[in-house]
């Protein structure tokens, strides 16, 4: 474990890039990680788990109580402070059954660095358990982040997983997200990715969702808003494998700028006559009438721009 | 009586269409001020040209003058900076703003600023501070959320394009109401409507058809020409016109 001066540079790399200061202030971490170092380990009540140092990165397994319920989200933070070249993390998590709890994930990136990071993540929401793993992610504006995501998450009977990826500031980089659910009779799925990209950034979001059980339920949400010459594609694939499940597949993205390239690709699949997948997607610039309103209201055309792209990422 | 905006013979040709010819307008500070006309009379996009939105921030000749100034050209936020806005008649929504937080940027130039009265003026209690100004809100929920942010913003001139379209019938003493609280706060309003009833809580009110004023005078009055000569119209009339 850290000193608290390795803490207090971390901290005040990672609050410089917009990380919470109360996080730091209130000691919320469960679990702080810069590159392959933990830093602050915290143990929350019901929840097991095992971290260990690579060369690269960490391993972390986790495994939550059958019926453990957390009124605090669980906070990690994958980051990295320093120029290196490559972050490597690999995880597992399990929840119990009838658990319910809430993970809150920061990955900061500080400002400046230029950075690999892959990431593998294998998740297992038991029978009846709720589990929510929100990722947030925190990039300075020179930062430059290659990120390679996996996520492959098993849900279990009637259990509801919900995985929300947000970059909220800075740079997007280079990005591939990729998350796989396979959904078991009248579980839930719930994947969102918001994000935005600057100057050169390449995003890649891809969302397959097989709903394998009776009545399960699955949606894919994407907002992702390209500026300058940012190229973006999403593609979210949903399968209605068993009868009367249900898909949704909702991406609504935003360009702004006149060398921005956006692709939505909606794969809709049914195997089974009462099952329901429907999809909407939408390209197009900040909507007219939204950027008058506000405007109309003083704003100027930036102000306006920036309030409705917060509000479309939060 | 001091004119808070001035229209001078604003002419106005779309795609080849002549859709303002010659319009004369003159609102008085503090009033409320209805324009009456059936659909396609030209009310919103005077309106537009007022507000300088859907890329109308100029007639095509005459002149837009609000408080001595010269308004042909400006854009939107230059002009809601002098002290004018504009409330829609379809609203838009925001996802991921808060009615609280639209408010706030609504009134973010008002001292006094007080949200929950806002609410409170148009109907709607504290718990909708939290609501998202997105599709879970219902059209007249969005509505009077809209009028909250013109009373949040508490402009001079607040241009309401149609500010009683899809509010039922039982609410509509409710947004008379506002719209004279507004005036009683200092807002000059310019109602655009073609519902007489509504114009009716007016000081003046202006008939317009077929892009040209017919009349301006006592609301009952221009209300009651409105009723027996334009409505039956429906199409262009050229004897009502043309007795302007």
């Amino acid at each position: 474990m850290a000193t608290k001066n390795v803490l207090d540079t971390v901290a005040k790399k990672f609050i410089q890039i917009g990380l919470p200061k109360d996080l730091f202030e209130r000691n919320r971490f469960n679990l702080l990680v810069d590159r392959n170092k933990i830093i602050v380990r915290y143990p929350a009540p019901g929840v097991r788990s095992e971290v260990i140092e690579t060369p690269t990165g960490v391993k972390t397994k986790v495994y939550v109580e059958p019926g453990t319920k957390l009124e605090e989200p669980v906070t990690l933070c994958f980051g990295a402070a320093e120029t290196t070249e490559v972050q490597t993390t690999e995880g597992e998590i399990v929840v119990g059954e009838g658990a319910d709890v809430k993970f809150q994930v920061y990955g900061a990136m500080a400002e400046g660095i230029k950075l690999k990071h892959k990431n593998k993540l294998k998740v297992r929401v038991e029978k009846n358990a709720r589990f929510e793993f929100l990722d947030l992610h925190y990039n300075g504006e020179d930062t430059f982040v290659e990120l390679d995501t996996e996520t492959d998450a098993y849900i279990g009977e009637n259990a509801y997983f919900r995985s929300v990826f947000k970059q909220t500031r800075g740079r997007a980089g280079k990005v591939r997200i990729v998350l796989k659910a396979q959904v078991d009779k009248k579980g839930v799925a719930v994947f969102e990715t918001k994000m935005i990209g600057k100057k050169d950034d390449e995003i890649y979001v891809e969302d397959v969702i097989h709903l394998n059980g009776e009545e399960s339920r699955g949606i894919s949400k994407s907002r992702i808003i390209a500026v300058d010459e940012t190229k973006a594609t999403f593609v979210g694939e949903t399968y209605g494998n068993a009868p009367r499940c249900r898909g949704h597949i909702d991406c609504s993205e935003v360009i702004r700028g006149k060398d921005v390239t956006v692709k939505a690709v909606p794969v809709v699949v049914v195997n089974d006559e009462t099952a329901k997948v429907t999809h909407e997607a939408a390209i197009g610039s900040i909507d007219k009438k939204q950027l008058e309103t506000l405007m109309a209201r003083g704003l100027t055309e930036d102000e306006a721009v920036d309030v409705i792209v917060q509000g479309m990422l939060r | 009586m001091v004119p808070i905006l001035t229209v001078n013979d604003v002419k106005l040709t779309i795609d080849g269409r002549p859709i303002l010819k010659g319009v004369n307008l003159v609102v008085n500070e503090g009033e409320i001020h209805a324009v009456l006309g059936p659909n396609g009379a030209g009310k919103s996009t005077l309106a537009s040209l007022i507000m300088g939105i859907n890329d109308l921030k100029e007639p095509d000749s005459g002149e837009i003058i609000f408080q001595d100034k010269l308004v042909n050209g400006l854009d939107i936020t230059e002009r809601a900076k002098l002290g004018i806005t504009l409330a829609w008649q379809e609203p838009a929504r925001f996802e991921g703003i808060t009615v609280e937080e639209y408010l706030k940027l609504s009134g973010r130039n008002n001292p006094e600023l007080d949200v929950v009265e806002c609410l409170e003026l148009v109907g709607l209690d504290c718990s909708y501070l939290n609501r998202f100004v997105d599709d879970t809100l219902s059209g007249g929920e969005r509505k009077r959320v809209e009028l909250a942010s013109v009373l949040a913003m508490r402009p001079k001139l607040a241009v309401l394009d149609e500010p009683d379209s899809g509010i039922d019938f039982a609410s509509m003493e409710d947004i008379a109401n506002m719209i004279k609280t507004m005036r009683d706060r200092g807002t000059t309003v310019l109602m655009i409507t073609h519902r007489e009833e509504i114009a009716e809580i007016a000081d003046r009110a202006t008939l317009m058809c077929d892009g040209k004023v017919v009349q301006t005078g006592n609301p009952k009055d221009v209300g009651q020409k409105f009723k027996t000569m334009c409505v039956k119209c429906e199409v262009r009339n050229p004897e009502l016109v043309g007795g302007e």
